[in-house]
């Protein structure tokens, strides 16, 4: 009963919703490398959506361009959510581990990417006025992801619904937690890395003259 | 016999020099020769390095027309017959000049009122000639009155401080511009009254205002609604009032009667220029916080050198030529208030102005030939004359305008090769292909010009058309797929449920 190899266990993960990861958690399904392609996915689905759409979507002018807000919307994201719900939630006596958390948010992603792809393939088909179609599939894929995600956390902890919900509210607030505390440590890090780069630039002057 | 031969060696000497600043000068472009760099916006409002549409030829002083040196000049006026109407404000007179604007037709100082006796101007600040009637129409800024003249200086009609209970009679009466319409109603600017223009009727009498502008939405503007809509009466006198800022420069579309506004006023962003019609109502109103002139206010020292328009000019072919006092720049639009061309500067030079001094500009010719801008510091008049880009871009945009777009395609494909930079073009092009059918190159150029609308447009037409060129191999594809789908199924069904055999001699395994 259910022998499933790895690709397998996405797709039945993908189309039960509300016992997929039930059965992944149960059999011990899922891995970190599919973790890894789906991050790395969704940040190519990010910079499709707004660079390789049709040009009657989104045109956005080309002398604009930046690689970090799309790592920042993929891999920061993902794991400032993975960091904060293992915190959270090691508190509030779950069971998950963090690297079942990755595993069963990255799987919950998979939708999401999805949409993203047949969006940008949809936008150089479609004309503005059935501008519908594109807004179904974005709709489709973020509820499904939604669903998959809220499931992937009840079923990583082996929580009950109300208790799921408080622990993503509380989630989402240890993001921005983790979040404002990186940027505080990076401005933090760059001011002592300033700091030291002039103490030795002095006494290189010191040591020369 | 020693000095002749140096005199003819520094003689060469000084021809080869000369030769040589010849030989590149001609290897400069056209644009060089301006004392400014010509430049105009692309479509995220950065400003870009253009070709010049206009360049300055000469300027024009008193004395270079024949007579003593201008004094503050304030207005400029062309009729319909190409003469010039130059109002010499500190001199108290008013000059007609002939249309190659070199020499003194006939000057104005003294006229002859109905009852006979002589008037003279004082300090006069606008002029206007009907093109219905050859009349004059004068705004006597210090008489405190508007006179209403034939060419030869005998008065018609002289308008003076309306009685009416409308007019609030604690103002004064101080005419700074003025024009008439085709209806012969005359249009009063007043430096003190933002409700709009004093309206006369063709026989003198006051009917009203027109054309003021609106408030400026601002957060103490609706502040204000707020307050006023709880307060009493008595608590309501002693509220400050939202009004509204006055236009102080007009002209008439002599052709459509629409009525163009400018407004100078720097406090604010609403209603620069509005193009109104006989009944009051702005046709520019959903465009009313348009910038017009410069889209970036410079910050120097402590001072904004923003965008001031201190005159406007409809052109024989639409154009709205914006005259912006602060850069000394004139702002060409054209009748959809799409931006042309940007020429002029503070400086010296001929095609530069004393800065906040420029009080008027005028155009002339069918397709806006020349533009004169009237310096009142400098007390001169500097032409500008189109050059062979800006003939080009009027006539393509003038075909372009007038729904002509298959014909403006030669004409814009010439703009773009002399400016890659020039958006409009590229819509243009876009437009053409569009009307031609060729869609695939219309979408090119509307993404080139960035228009998405444009492309989306292009698209839909490119795509049925694709689909109706491709219908029968995607029907037989989609037919394909099926079948061999529905086949494959069979065999792998048969594949599996076939009887199973013991290999023969001649099998693989």
């Amino acid at each position: 009963m259910m022998d499933y190899t790895q690709p397998q266990w996405v797709k039945h993960v993908l189309f039960h919703p509300f016992e997929g990861f039930e059965d992944l958690r149960w059999k011990k399904g899922g891995t970190l490398k599919y973790t890894a392609v789906i991050l790395v996915a969704l940040f190519f689905a990010l910079i499709a959506l707004d660079r390789w759409c049709g040009f009657q979507f989104r045109p956005l002018p080309d002398t604009l361009f930046s690689v970090v807000p799309y790592i920042m919307q993929s891999v920061v994201y993902f794991g400032a959510w993975v960091l904060g719900n293992w915190a959270i939630c090691t508190l509030l006596d779950g069971e998950g581990t963090m690297k079942n958390i990755a595993i069963y948010s990255s799987y919950a992603l998979i939708p999401y990417v999805i949409q993203a792809f047949l969006e940008v393939i949809l936008s150089h088909v479609l004309v503005r006025a059935e501008i519908v179609f594109f807004d179904l599939v974005y709709y489709i894929g973020i509820i499904w992801t939604a669903l998959l995600l809220f499931n992937a956390i009840k079923a990583v902890h082996q929580y009950t619904f109300t208790k799921t919900v408080v622990a993503i509210v509380l989630t989402l607030f240890a993001m921005l937690v983790i979040l404002f505390l990186a940027v505080l440590f990076l401005s933090l890090f760059q001011k002592v890395y300033v700091f030291f780069y002039s103490l030795y630039t002095e006494i290189l002057y010191r040591v020369r003259v | 016999m020693k000095t002749h031969l140096r005199r003819r060696l520094m003689q060469s000497a000084a021809a080869a020099v000369t030769l040589l600043y010849a030989a590149s000068a001609l290897a400069l472009p056209a644009s060089a020769d301006e004392p400014y760099d010509v430049y105009n916006y692309n479509r995220l409002g950065e400003a870009v390095p253009s070709q010049a549409g206009y360049l300055a030829e000469r300027s024009v002083s008193g004395i270079d027309l024949g007579t003593t040196a201008l004094n503050a000049p304030s207005d400029l006026f062309k009729d319909q017959d190409d003469f010039f109407y130059l109002v010499d404000s500190g001199n108290n007179r008013i000059l007609k000049i002939d249309s190659e604007f070199s020499e003194i037709v006939q000057v104005y100082s003294e006229f002859t009122m109905p009852d006979g006796s002589k008037t003279k101007l004082k300090n006069p600040k606008g002029v206007y000639v009907s093109p219905d009637t050859g009349l004059m129409y004068i705004a006597d800024n210090e008489n405190a009155r508007a006179l209403v003249c034939e060419a030869d200086g005998k008065v018609v009609m002289e308008i003076t401080k309306p009685e009416s209970t409308v007019y609030d009679q604690g103002l004064t009466f101080l005419p700074q511009k003025i024009l008439c319409d085709n209806a012969g109603n005359i249009y009063i600017v007043l430096n003190n009254t933002t409700r709009g223009s004093a309206m006369f009727n063709a026989d003198g009498s006051f009917i009203g205002y027109f054309g003021a502008n609106s408030v400026a939405q601002t957060a103490t503007v609706i502040a204000n609604h707020f307050w006023n809509a709880i307060a009493s009466e008595e608590e309501k006198r002693y509220r400050a009032r939202s009004t509204p800022t006055a236009f102080d420069n007009f002209d008439i579309d002599t052709e459509t009667g629409f009525i163009f506004t400018s407004t100078s006023a720097g406090s604010t962003d609403t209603d620069i220029v509005k193009k109104v019609n006989p009944e009051g109502y702005n046709l520019f109103s959903y465009m009313s916080n348009y910038i017009w002139g410069d889209l970036f206010t410079t910050w120097y020292s402590g001072t904004s050198y923003k965008t001031r328009i201190v005159d406007i000019d409809i052109g024989d072919d639409g154009s709205i030529n914006c005259l912006d006092a602060t850069t000394g720049r004139v702002f060409q639009y054209d009748e959809e208030a799409d931006l042309l061309f940007i020429m002029g500067a503070t400086g010296d030079q001929v095609g530069a102005f004393t800065a906040g001094n420029v009080t008027a500009v005028e155009t002339k010719g069918k397709g806006c030939e020349n533009i004169y801008v009237l310096d009142a510091g400098k007390g001169t008049v500097t032409v500008f004359t189109q050059t062979v880009f800006g003939e080009i871009v009027h006539d393509a945009t003038e075909k372009y305008n007038g729904g002509y777009y298959e014909e403006a395609l030669g004409p814009w494909m010439e703009v773009l090769k002399r400016d890659g930079n020039y958006r409009r073009a590229y819509l243009g092009v876009s437009s053409a292909y569009y009307n031609m059918g060729r869609y695939k190159e219309s979408m090119e150029y509307a993404k080139k010009a960035d228009a998405s609308n444009r492309y989306n447009r292009a698209f839909e037409r490119y795509r049925s058309e694709w689909l109706r060129e491709h219908l029968t191999v995607i029907l037989l594809i989609i037919v394909l797929l099926i079948a061999g789908g529905w086949g494959l199924k069979r065999y792998l069904r048969w594949l599996k449920t076939r009887p199973k055999r013991k290999p023969g001699f001649w099998d693989w395994g």
